[in-house]
């Protein structure tokens, strides 16, 4: 490969091809830690999960029951800090991007409770703004998961999300995020608290890979997957955006089966479990 | 001259310099070539390089809420040009809302999905790669490349790629777009500075300025007489009033003259 070939090849999903997934060793007690303890018989009961996206349309038949609320946020530049919040109670998915994103979550973790977080529209300003009193809601509102494909470049919003991140960990919560499909950095996919998630082009649910040269930790499917739609729809889609929900699902029956487990000791299990980690035979 | 005539002109020059400042930073590399041409090149370049069937890029119409397809390539190439589609309809409108790029495939073979327009076109696409252009946190457009040859959808590697077309060419609208404005305020700009004296007869200046707004092709030329007014402005207002009155005796001959601009 040229060097110039080498400068545009592009970062994030490379440490996820199979010829680069490093093969890794569990040590000492984590070597203890496998799938079925970690997730076994779990089905994400007790555990609310937020899909900060374009909404989520309630009556899909891919969420089930799953919707248990929501709220709308919108860009207001009179407003006070330019957003409004309402409540979504039948939520609804303006373009399918958020029903994709739960969809994935409920065939994961079928008795999760999910909340519609709708910061996405068709209005062409404000979006970071909307995205962070998204966040903000979810935080308020006790969620234990949070699903954000989404993310912004915007320098500005770096302290702003890197306080929502800082808060969402202090309070026990997962927050799992999609890199931004464009090899650049963008916020809050990138810190170090939050759960960053870059695809893969396998397609068994529970299989994801550790990348132990972050700031991309997991791997997870996201090439040529089915997903839902909105209007009762499904494609077959690619995307990081698909890829951190399967990672927040797998964290939703974490949470659920040990509702103890912190968010860097989810993490840890999660990493435990990574299908790159080995086992020491028992 | 009062002291609020002298203040506003001084305003004027200020701004006229900044003005050609920034048409110096941004627009010259435009302006080598039109915008739709560099874009166009982009485009074919992105089709070779993805291995696609065809290629195309939408801006954002926010005033009718529709996407525009501002240059394509491909089997419905031409065609497709100016073809305006809703904002929320497909996956450009998707891609739209939510900011994210994004692969499918098999689109022709999913019935729930609405294909009505590319029905429409003569073309449907059986794999579509999207991203999105954006300028700062804002999404002015769409670009795509439709269906990969030789593979049944674009992968991963091939969205990030995209995305890296797509700064480029969202660079080069997002200076157009600037370079329209600056064109417009420099020509109102231009338009106060020769109505300021009352006195004095400026409806040919008037007219040349219309003219130069209106034919596009001339931008260059406009830039040149606005770079001449930045260094005039500079000036004082003894020599100011010498090149008005130059070309107050040019609009003169010329109101003998044919018409003939460019």
């Amino acid at each position: 490969m040229s060097a110039e070939e080498e400068e545009l090849r592009p970062a994030w999903s490379q440490s996820f091809t199979p010829e680069a997934i490093q093969q890794l060793n569990a040590v000492g007690p984590f070597s203890d830690i496998t799938p079925a303890w970690a997730w076994g018989r779990s089905k994400g009961k007790g555990i609310r999960v937020a899909v900060v996206d374009s909404g989520v349309e309630h009556d899909h038949p891919a969420v089930g029951k799953s919707v248990k609320g929501g709220v709308i946020v919108e860009y207001d530049s009179r407003a006070k800090d330019s957003y409004r919040i309402r409540p979504d109670d039948e939520p609804m998915d303006v373009s399918g991007h958020g029903t994709a994103c739960a969809g994935i979550i409920h065939a994961l973790a079928p008795e999760a409770e999910i909340y519609s977080v709708r910061v996405l529209g068709r209005n062409m300003a404000g979006r970071a703004i909307q995205f962070a009193a998204g966040l903000d809601w979810a935080i308020e509102h006790d969620m234990h998961v949070v699903n954000l494909s989404l993310s912004t470049s915007l320098e500005e919003f770096f302290g702003i999300f890197h306080d929502l991140a800082d808060q969402a960990y202090f309070k026990n919560m997962n927050l799992v995020s999609a890199v931004n499909n464009i090899p650049e950095p963008s916020f809050p996919s990138l810190y170090s608290s939050v759960i960053s998630v870059a695809a893969h082009d396998g397609h068994d649910p529970f299989t994801y890979y550790y990348n132990p040269k972050p700031p991309v930790e997991f791997g997870a499917p996201g090439i040529d997957v089915e997903v839902a739609w909105n209007q009762k729809q499904y494609l077959v889609c690619t995307g990081n955006s698909f890829a951190a929900p399967h990672i927040a699902g797998i964290t939703t029956l974490i949470r659920s089966k040990h509702p103890d487990l912190t968010p860097f000791q989810v993490k840890t299990v999660l990493m435990a479990c990574a299908a790159n980690m080995r086992h020491r035979a028992n | 001259m009062d002291s609020d005539q002298i203040a506003r002109e001084e305003k004027l020059s200020e701004q006229l310099k900044r003005l050609i400042v920034s048409i110096g930073a941004g627009g010259q590399t435009v302006l080598l070539g039109s915008s739709d041409e560099l874009l166009n090149s982009i485009v074919v370049a992105a089709a070779r390089i993805f291995g696609a069937g065809a290629a195309s890029i939408l801006l954002v119409n926010e005033d009718e809420q529709v996407l525009e397809f501002k240059v394509a390539y491909g089997p419905a190439g031409k065609k497709l040009v100016g073809t305006k589609y809703p904002l929320d309809k497909g996956i450009a409108g998707y891609v739209v809302m939510t900011g994210q790029p994004i692969a499918t495939s098999q689109v022709s073979k999913d019935a729930r999905w609405d294909k009505e327009f590319a029905q429409s076109t003569g073309y449907v696409p059986e794999s579509i790669l999207a991203t999105p252009l954006l300028s700062g946190d804002r999404i002015i457009g769409v670009m795509e490349v439709l269906d990969k040859i030789n593979a049944a959808s674009f992968g991963i590697q091939d969205m990030e790629l995209l995305g890296m077309f797509a700064r480029q060419a969202a660079l080069a609208i997002d200076q157009a777009q600037q370079l329209s404005k600056i064109e417009g305020a420099l020509v109102l700009g231009l338009k106060r500075l020769a109505t300021a004296d009352p006195s004095k007869d400026s409806s040919e200046i008037l007219s040349v300025l219309e003219t130069a707004r209106n034919d596009q092709g001339e931008i260059s030329d406009l830039l040149e007489i606005a770079r001449l007014l930045g260094d005039i402005s500079a000036l004082g207002e003894a020599e100011r009033r010498a090149c008005l009155q130059i070309l107050e005796v040019f609009a003169s001959l010329k109101r003998s003259a044919p018409r003939r601009f460019g």
